[in-house]
């Protein structure tokens, strides 16, 4: 090594960094980490709205399939009904006949 | 070992603030670019942190990045050589330490006017000590390129100095 290279060794000594850059970098990554909570914060929103959303159709759809089965019941029960009049009547028709035969 | 090892941010960053400073300050020729470059490293680093194994690893991942940092710096400001003196005289100059010569002050200012790759491997070579075989391993360079660059970056640098620090030769 000659005495250039001795003089590039000294001249190339590290450098102080500037006083604040440590600060600068600790508020860059707070910043950093404020931007990814408010992500978070939005994305939770997002997905409560989303769970909200499919409890509430959910439930409708379910009342929905709740009612069409009482409908379903009562139209059976009506029918019913109507089998056993049906089926009184044409006793009470079969009756009537007889009677009038005697 | 690497399980062993419990990195804390903010003693490294207190630890490799000034390489990684001077390395992109010796890379740009220009101080403010080389604070945002020095952050931007710093906050990599903070991300990447888990992956690194040990100190040697920490220190040899700052020092490629922030060379990797400042080659994308460069590149993107595209800045000649006659623009950075300008520069150098407004920025780099004024802040220059007390405890700086300025025969080491030209030095310095001639580097910048090298070709970037080899500046690269002189910054490497006299501001970190590293062997050629070490800067190839950070440049991702093949060796032969890298021994080529520092013979050829020291020959331009000795005629830039003979040529442009007469006054200081003289005066030593």
């Amino acid at each position: 090594m000659d005495d250039f290279e001795r003089e590039l060794h000294a001249a190339f000594a590290r450098r102080a960094a500037p006083p604040d850059l440590k600060r600068k970098v600790m508020k860059q990554l707070w910043e950093q980490a404020g931007h990814a909570r408010r992500r978070m914060v939005w994305f939770e929103r997002i997905a409560a709205s989303l769970v909200l959303v499919a409890v509430a159709g959910s439930a409708l759809l379910w009342r929905n399939i709740v009612d069409r089965r009482r409908g379903e019941e009562a139209s059976q029960q009506v029918i019913t009904a109507l089998r056993i009049t049906n089926h009184a009547l044409e006793r009470m028709n079969i009756q009537l006949d007889e009677q009038q035969k005697h | 070992m690497a399980e062993d090892w419990q990195p804390e941010f903010e003693q490294l960053v207190d630890e490799h603030q000034s390489m990684v400073f001077s390395l992109a300050l010796r890379m740009t020729g220009d101080r403010g670019l080389a604070e945002e470059i020095a952050q931007d490293v710093f906050v990599e680093l903070d991300r990447n942190l888990r992956k690194l194994e040990s100190p040697l690893h920490v220190t040899h991942w700052l020092r490629r990045v922030a060379m990797s940092r400042s080659a994308d710096a460069l590149r993107r400001r595209r800045v000649r050589s006659t623009d950075l003196w300008v520069e150098i005289a407004e920025h780099h100059g004024a802040t220059v330490e007390d405890r700086t010569s300025p025969l080491s002050v030209r030095i310095e200012q001639l580097l910048v006017t090298l070709p970037e790759s080899q500046r690269a491997a002189i910054v490497l070579r006299y501001q970190e000590d590293m062997t050629p075989e070490e800067i190839a391993a950070t440049l991702d360079a093949p060796l032969a390129t890298v021994k080529s660059q520092l013979q050829r970056g020291l020959k331009l640098l000795r005629s830039k100095a003979e040529a442009h620090l007469k006054e200081f030769v003289r005066g030593a």
